[in-house]
Parts: structure tokens; sequence; C-alpha cells
């Protein structure tokens, strides 16, 4: 009950036992309940006219990092005695320093302005902030408003990126622009491809000195393989079969930061690169290039979540359609027994597959306690896990099967990078 | 300072109600006052807030039952404005404790106190001369309908403060 209503009623009571009894006391009684019940109608602001402002120190920030939070309140209205304001913060971000909630007094005029600020910081997502609730009351609370403030502001975490120095894949088709992907097409570049009849505007130190010593009348030129972007599709597995595990354990963000990493890489070589995001739905961000195309990718990974669904429960819908054909595709998942079909089918129809699977196994392993039964049902579980790695594999899939507590960039220089030139040249 | 002014209030309050009913020979009421007033203090202390409200509904029907029983009626008044006094002063601790430790809450006090000062002496004043003023000459009728017209402004008054 509010407390207008509470005291009214008391006040009515009283001065009906008045009339009723023809005893002025119990008017008088009422009395200071009435001088009680004006003046805090008299006190009451006459309008209520609030503004707010946010300002975040940074709107893009990695897992855990502090970002303050400022927010200017200013009245245009008339005098408020007492305002009770709460910015508020979106689940999942917590406070680290400074309250969000403040009781204030925010006169008319000059001195209309109020600001806190607070620090935040949050796991990987995407954050808006909405508004700032005020409760405006009067100084005797009779008269009491709550009103939802507009101040919006975004806040995106992305996940880390780890820098990869050289991703090396070899897409069957790859576009026209140069970039450093063989392109198994000879021309000017820095890996020997083979040789040629001499054309006419062939710089001298292109002839093949050896070969042409074979023949006479004929010179030899050296033929360097052309190296060229790719379109590049790299899919995460979000589904919550292949990444969720018991004890609330969860391989994803594992899978996010490889998906980060190679996305980041494979732009910085200048590749046309698309993600799909494949969870309880799909989130697809159109092949681009450059740092925008980088930008996109983050704002998606950043809003990824795991989830599972009846239609995305295996990889039967992987829509390949929207990869350009016979282009490289990047598979980020822990992989599951019946992903076998649908990816030998992905390699059928002409795609380079590469899989980086982080490894479900040795991931609970390093959780769960040590005793004989669980080294037994790992081993179970990795035997059936390498089983199905062959498998793919024979497929013609390159697989990487990464222990995550390896960082995954050594593992990628081990597994996935291209030497330069001179150090295949030399035999390293 | 609040805290200061609610344990005033509620001794106050219940110190006149049960000085009230002490003097017109009602002692079990004036001790189940007394326990009343310990009750709301501890409850104000252990944050059960909602014991205000109906601390100071029995405090106002404790006042009303002495002026029907014919008690002495500054002593009533004193417990009806005591009780309404903690009433108040319960619920802006209440509101005050939601205050960041940087807010100027000893500022919002003062002037919280001040009002109510006001508000409590305005209020006992005219009850008091409401008491000790009579008119002698004013008809039944024209007490009844000028009560009616209080009550009038009183439904337009709640009606404005509902509205807001």
């Amino acid at each position: 009950m509010s407390r207008s209503l509470l005291l009214s009623l008391v006040a009515y009571s009283l001065l009906l036992a008045g009339i009723a009894t023809v005893r002025g006391e119990f008017i008088a009684l009422a009395l200071p309940l009435v001088v009680y019940l004006l003046a805090g109608f008299l006190f009451a602001p006459d309008e209520i006219k609030l503004e707010a402002t946010r300002h975040l120190s940074a709107e893009r920030v990695s897992p855990n990092s502090e970002v303050t939070v400022t927010v200017t309140l200013t009245n245009r209205g008339s005098h408020l005695e007492e305002v009770l304001i709460e910015d508020i913060v979106p689940a999942d971000l917590t406070i680290r320093s400074g309250l969000n909630r403040h009781l204030i007094r925010l006169p008319k005029g000059k001195d209309s302005t109020y600001t806190f600020s607070y620090r935040v910081a949050g796991p990987r997502g995407g954050y808006g902030f909405e508004s700032v609730r005020a409760r405006i009351n009067d100084q005797l609370r009779l008269a009491s408003r709550e009103v939802q403030i507009e101040a919006k502001g975004q806040l995106f975490v992305f996940p880390p990126v780890t820098r990869l120095r050289h991703v090396a894949i070899r897409p069957r088709r790859t576009r026209v622009y140069a970039g450093s992907i063989p392109a198994r097409v000879g021309g000017t570049g820095t890996e020997f491809f083979g040789v040629r009849e001499y054309h006419p505007g062939d710089p001298p130190r292109a002839i093949n000195w050896r070969a042409s010593a074979h023949e006479e009348d004929i010179l030899y030129s050296n033929e360097f393989q052309q190296e060229r972007v790719a379109d590049v599709g790299v899919i995460l597995d979000g589904r919550t079969r292949t990444n969720e595990f018991a004890r609330g354990h969860s391989l994803f963000e594992h899978s996010v930061q490889a998906a980060a990493a190679l996305a980041d890489a494979l732009l910085t070589q200048g590749n046309r690169v698309g993600m799909l995001v494949y969870a309880a739905y799909l989130r697809w961000t159109i092949p681009g290039y450059g740092k925008i195309q980088r930008e996109k990718i983050l704002y998606s990974l950043a809003h990824a979540r795991p989830g599972g669904s009846d239609v995305f429960a295996d990889l039967e819908r992987l829509p390949t359609r929207l990869f350009p054909p016979e282009s490289q595709i990047i598979m980020v998942s822990p992989l599951h027994e019946d992903d076998l079909s649908p990816l030998v089918q992905m390699r059928a129809q002409g795609y380079q597959v590469l899989i980086v699977s982080p490894n479900p196994v040795k991931f609970e392993l390093s959780y769960l306690p040590k005793n004989r039964n669980v080294e037994l049902a790992a081993r179970v579980i990795q035997m059936e896990r390498a089983l199905l790695l062959q498998k793919v594999q024979r497929a013609g899939i390159q697989v990487l099967d990464w222990d995550v507590s390896e960082p995954f960039d050594q593992v990628v220089k081990k597994r996935l990078s291209r030497p330069p030139a001179w150090l295949r040249a030399i035999g390293r | 300072m609040t805290l200061v002014a609610f344990v005033l209030s509620v001794i106050l309050g219940i110190g006149s109600l049960a000085m009230g009913y002490y003097q017109a020979g009602q002692f079990d009421p004036a001790r189940w006052f007394v326990w009343l007033g310990v009750v709301w203090i501890l409850s104000h202390w252990r944050k059960y807030y909602c014991v205000s409200s109906l601390a100071f509904f029995l405090t106002i029907i404790g006042a009303a039952y002495g002026i029907w029983n014919q008690f002495a009626a500054p002593w009533m008044l004193l417990g009806a404005l005591g009780g309404l006094l903690g009433w108040d002063s319960s619920d802006f601790a209440r509101r005050i404790g939601y205050a960041a430790p940087t807010d100027d809450v000893v500022g919002m006090e003062r002037r919280h106190l001040e009002r109510l000062g006001i508000v409590a002496a305005l209020g006992f004043g005219l009850s008091l001369a409401s008491l000790f003023i009579h008119i002698q000459r004013l008809a039944f009728e024209v007490a009844v309908g000028l009560v009616l017209l209080a009550a009038l402004g009183l439904t337009r008054l709640v009606l404005g403060l509902r509205r807001y």
C-alpha cells in the first residue's frame, strides 16, 4: 500500500469518527496527518524533465578489460529534492569499482547536472546500455514516480585475437588478385613452378641455363608459381553437443579464439574471408576483405553463443552453397562421430577442407580426477576419436588436432605454417 | 542523524501514549505500548521496514481509543505525532540506505529533518489550537458541513498525490 493511501485512509477514518461521535478531538488527531499530506502535495515537483547522456571510455575491448562508464544527468524541469538514480547494467557485466546507484538532489538552474562514473568488465559478448532508471520522490515520499531515461551505449567485448604468422592453405581455386597463396598457375612469384620456352621480354636472370644447354637453338626460362588471394570460409561449430561438457565446462571459448585468430591471419594475408557460426541458428558474415571485414567477424564472434536445436544438431544442414565453389573451408569444431558423412560430402563437392579440432578428450581429462576408470575411459574415447580423424583424413581433409592446453599459435606454427622460400630452399 | 530522529520519535510517540494510558489507570495497555516501541526499534534495526507501517497504524488506533475513552488528549496527540514522525523517519532511513558513500547524505538528512520539523510543529500547533479554541456559536450542521468540506479537500489532495 502506498504511503499516501495509508495516510489518507487513517485521516478519513479519524474525520468520520469525529463526525460520528461529535467529538472534535478526533478531528484534532487527524490534523497532523492532513498537514503532512498537504506538505507532500506542496513539495511535489511540478514538471519532471530529465535527460541523460552516456560515455564509455572504450567501445571495443578484450575480455575482462575495464571500461569506465560515465553518465551525466541533466534536470531541465522543476527542482527535484530526492532522486534515486540507477544505471541499468547489462547482465554478465560486473561492476569492478564505483557504483551505478546514487541518491541525489537535482536543483533547478545552473547546478542541474550530475555526473557519476563506474568501471565495468565482462566476458566476450555484445552489451547494450539502454537507459537510466530514476525514482523521483518528494521529501516525504508521498508523491513518487519512476522514469526511464534513455541513454544508449554499446560495448563489444571481442575475443582475444592471437597473432598467427602464416597459415598455409591450398584451395583449388584462387582469386585474380595477388596474394600469398600458391595458385597452381605459372607466372611471377617466389616458388619454382616449372620451365618453359624463353619469350622475348623475359629477364635474363629468368633463363634456366642448365636446361638451355641441352638444346642448340632454344632457350628456356624458369617459371614461378603465382601467388594470389583466395576465398576462405571459416565455420565455427557452436553446437552444444560438441562443445559443452559436464560441470559447466565448455570448449566453445577455445573454438572462438581459434576462429578469431585464423580469420585475422587470413585477412592479414589479403584473402576474402567469410564466417559462419553454426549453433542454435546460423549467423553468417558475408565474405569480404580487410580491416572492416575483421571488425565484422569479431563482432559476429562477440555475439556467438553455443546452442542446440533439432535442426542444426548435425552438420547435414550446413549451407555449403554460401561458400564459393572450390574455395577453402576451415571448420573449427571438436567433431562428433556423426559429422564424418557431411564432411566427406563437402570434400566431394570440391572444397578444400581444413578442420581445426580442439581435442575434447584431453580437455575433459584436464579437469577430471585422475583414476583408473577415467584413464581407461579416456583411452577408449581417444581411440574412437583417432579413428574418426583417420577416416576424415582419408577423405582428403586436413585435420589439426589441437590440445587446448597448448597455445594455438604454437600449434599452428608447427602444423600449418608455410616457411619462407629461403628457408625452404635450404631444406629447413 | 535520521536514526537518532527515528528513535526519539518512537520514544516520543510510544512514551506519550504509555503515559496517557498510565495516567488513566490502564497499566497493561501502557506496557503493551512500551513493548510495541521496543519491537518497532528492533525491527528497524533488523531492516524489517514493513513493521513501521503497522506500528504507525497501531499508535493511531491507540491514540483514537484514548480519545474515545477521554484520556488526556495532549498525550494522545503527541502519541499520534510521534508515530507519524517515526514512520516517516524509518522510511527515510531505508531510502538513504540506497545512497552511495560519496553522495551528500548528511545534507539530505538535514533538509529532510528541517521540513519534517516544520510539518510536525504546524500539525501539532493546529491540533492543540483546535483542542483549546472552541467557537461556541458554531451549529452542529455547520460543523458537519465544514468537516465534509475538509474531507472533499482531502480527497482532492490525495487524488493529486496519487495522479503524480
